[in-house]
């Protein structure tokens, strides 16, 4: 079984573009005003679970 | 479609950079992907006064209160005062950053430029390489736009640079992830900024206070990206506000998440292409405050990129005195701050709480990063030895 990726819940993300930011594999970006994780590109490094301000990133604890 | 400059992002940098170089007369359109130019608003709104120096806006209706000075407390509540009395009247102003970014583009559109609202830039026309255009996606339809200059002036979270080959993905230790309320009904009765330091308070950052005038103020909370866990920004934010009795009756108005860049500038330009504002990184790393850098840099952008389609001539040559001037007008400060910041995350709060302490009585010159930097250099020669040079290096405030 693979490591999980990161996943946005749209309810909570406010828009504020820091995960996008830091993605390392630029696998997150703006769809609607909502961040949006491209899975193929996700690395489950969990950068951007962390930075999210109101945590609306989710995966698994690592 | 074809334009001289196409400029991505009608924030603060977008719109200056597409005022100065319409005004040179160069046919500019923005395009931004928000529905209404800013809003919603993702700021802190504090400014200092010295835009009024430059009289890029017009009116007042920008402004919700003038600041008489700032007050920084350390984790055990030493209070550090740069106040307008000691300072001169260089203080500072609250915005109302919907009201700022809208005037901003109402002066680039009286200078010629178009705006595309709802129009999101997805990458850049190339061909052999050379940067052609910009691809957009306006609600479900996909054009492009030709244009001989792209401006990348869409912040944080940048894609312009990167389409072009420019890193601008930002390290942990580099991002300052923030939440803030707008609260109302809250006890802010005089015209300072107050500003909270402390490993638990907001590690590797700070809670501001920014008094919006009557009983309204916006209580916000920047952290280091790379001591944040999911949601501890707006945790911490709230567990403060619930201990402040100035704050703990507020009710909010508006929350808001955000993010500010707190990393050295990157590359500016290249062919056909110029970043602007916080897609350039221009923002302090100490305050994290970028809204005078996107003004003072958009101009330069602006005029370089103006003169660049009178010569016909985009190449990253032409282009570079963008990249000299903002060097000289705040790149040292920008260097400067950014050692300082890396020098803070190494304090902790003991450390703190006794620099605070020796400067609670202290008469600052003026209210800027440079005097109080300045004044912890003459006060701990020792423990600052590093910031020496830097001082030589940049007296910009
Ligand atoms: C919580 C918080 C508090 C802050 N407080 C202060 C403060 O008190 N004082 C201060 O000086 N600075 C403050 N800052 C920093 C300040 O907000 C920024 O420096 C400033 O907004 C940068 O302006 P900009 O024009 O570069 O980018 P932005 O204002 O971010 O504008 C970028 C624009 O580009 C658009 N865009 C992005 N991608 C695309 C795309 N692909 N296609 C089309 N459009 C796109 C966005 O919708 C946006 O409108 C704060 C920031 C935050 C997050
Ligand atoms: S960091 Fe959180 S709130 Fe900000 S854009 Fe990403 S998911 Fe949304
Ligand atoms: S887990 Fe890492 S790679 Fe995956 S989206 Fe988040 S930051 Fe990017």
């Amino acid at each position: 079984m693979g490591k999980p990726k990161a996943l946005v819940d749209r309810e909570l993300c406010l828009a504020c573009g820091g995960c996008i930011s830091v993605c390392p594999q630029s696998a997150i970006s703006m769809h609607g005003m909502r961040a949006f994780v491209t899975r193929e590109k996700c690395i489950s490094c969990a950068i951007c679970i962390r930075t999210c301000p109101v945590g609306a990133i989710t995966g698994e604890v690592y | 479609m074809k334009y001289d400059v196409v400029v991505v992002g009608g924030g603060p940098a977008g719109s200056v950079t597409a005022r100065f170089a319409a005004e040179k007369g160069a046919k500019v359109l923005i395009v931004e992907r928000r529905q209404e130019i800013g809003v919603p608003v993702l700021c802190g709104e504090g400014i200092s006064r010295k835009i009024d120096d430059w009289g890029m806006l017009e009116g007042k209706r920008w402004i919700a209160s003038t600041m008489e000075g700032a007050r920084i407390y350390s984790p055990d509540k030493t209070c550090v005062t740069l106040s307008a009395d000691v300072a001169g009247n260089e203080t500072g102003y609250v915005v109302y950053r919907d009201i700022f970014d809208q005037e901003l583009a109402r002066r680039a559109v009286k200078a010629g430029a178009e705006i595309m609202l709802n129009t999101t830039a997805t990458g850049l026309i190339k061909k052999d390489n050379e940067i052609k255009g910009v691809k957009v996606k306006q609600f479900n339809e996909e054009f492009e736009i030709q244009t001989d200059i792209v401006v990348g002036a869409d912040g944080v979270e940048s894609k312009v640079g990167e389409w072009a080959g420019i890193n601008t993905c930002l390290k942990p230790t580099d991002l300052e992830t923030c939440a803030q309320y707008t609260l109302t009904n809250v006890e802010c009765s005089d015209a300072y900024c107050d500003f909270y330091l402390g490993k638990e308070i907001a590690p590797g950052g700070y809670i501001w206070v920014f008094p919006k005038g009557k009983d309204v103020a916006n209580v916000g909370i920047g952290i280091l990206a790379s001591f944040s866990e999911s949601g501890m920004a707006k945790k911490l934010l709230d567990k403060f506000i619930e201990s402040d009795h100035r704050l703990k009756k507020g009710e909010p108005v508006r929350f808001l998440a955000g993010a500010v860049p707190v990393s050295l500038p990157v590359e500016t330009v290249r062919d056909h292409l110029v970043l602007v504002g916080d897609a350039a990184r221009h923002v302090d790393p100490i305050t994290g405050g970028g809204l005078t850098h996107c003004l003072e840099g958009g101009k330069i952008a602006g005029e370089v990129i103006g003169e660049a389609v009178e010569k016909q001539d985009f190449t990253k040559e032409i282009l570079m005195k963008y990249e000299t001037g903002w060097k000289n007008a705040f790149g040292g400060k920008l260097k400067r701050n950014y050692a300082v910041k890396e020098i803070m995350l190494d304090m902790d709060d003991k450390t703190f709480n006794m620099l605070a302490d020796s400067l609670k009585d202290y008469k600052f010159e003026e209210l800027s990063t440079y005097s109080l930097i300045k004044a912890l250099v003459l006060k701990h020669p020792t423990l600052l030895m590093k910031l020496k040079p830097l001082m030589k290096m940049s007296k910009e405030v």
